[in-house]
């Protein structure tokens, strides 16, 4: 579900995909970042935006761009058609 | 310290409490009880900063800010209402000059006796644990506390 931002545009993220490429478990990542699992849980979900801080953190350890990771939907959904 | 050794120090200071509770009722000092539950959630304050395993990240500060907002939301509602019959209570003083010569201080209807006044302290102080644990329950449900898949 994706989850509404101060904006009121759904955002979603691909942070299940880059755990899954860089083979890290919710566990390990929460741990690198330094959250707890059921916050990389609940941001994968949708159900909570992280803060730019945290959004910076989870971008820096993939090693890619924040908009890579965090995009609006209708975005992710326009970069599909294309 | 760890996480467990904090609740069990947080559950036997709430254990003491209760005591010192029991104890000044015993002999009358309300003070005792008042100064003593100051002194013991300043020192589980103290303590929760030396807890090491013991991680508040973002999210769980985002669920409690909200908790807390919403508490106050409801509970300034009625503290206010509350507070109102008692200020009407203020509104009954004596009119002046009662005329001379004076005749014997007239006898205020109370509307809220001290009694009842401690059952109301002793609701309200409950609505707001119970507003804060609810709210606390929606809004970890709202930002996914309650999820438990994994890869």
């Amino acid at each position: 579900m994706p989850v509404f931002t101060g904006a009121g545009k759904p955002m979603r993220n691909k942070i299940k995909v880059f755990r899954a490429m860089h083979d890290l478990t919710q566990e390990h990542l929460a741990q690198v970042i330094g959250v707890n699992r059921q916050t990389i849980l609940a941001i994968e979900k949708g159900k909570y935006v992280p803060s730019l801080d945290l959004a910076f953190r989870i971008a820096r350890h993939f090693g890619v761009s924040i908009e890579e990771i965090f995009m609006y939907d209708d975005e992710e959904q326009a970069g599909q058609v294309k | 310290m760890k996480k467990n050794t904090f609740y069990l120090i947080v559950g036997c200071t709430a254990i003491a409490l209760v005591g010192l509770f029991w104890y000044s009722d015993v002999v009358r000092m309300p003070l005792l009880i008042e100064v003593a539950f100051i002194v013991a959630v300043a020192i589980i304050y103290l303590l929760r900063r030396r807890v090491t395993d013991l991680k508040e990240d973002e999210r769980d500060v985002k669920i409690t800010e909200q908790a807390v907002l919403r508490t106050m939301q409801v509970f300034w509602v009625v503290f206010c209402a509350f507070s109102i019959g008692a200020v009407m209570q203020l509104l009954r003083a004596p009119a002046f000059p009662r005329g001379f010569p004076p005749g014997p201080p007239p006898i205020l209807p109370e509307l809220l006796s001290p009694r009842l006044i401690g059952f109301v302290q002793l609701g309200l102080l409950s609505l707001m644990i119970f507003l804060y644990v609810g709210f606390r329950i929606y809004y970890a449900g709202i930002y996914g506390g309650w999820e438990t898949d994994e890869e």
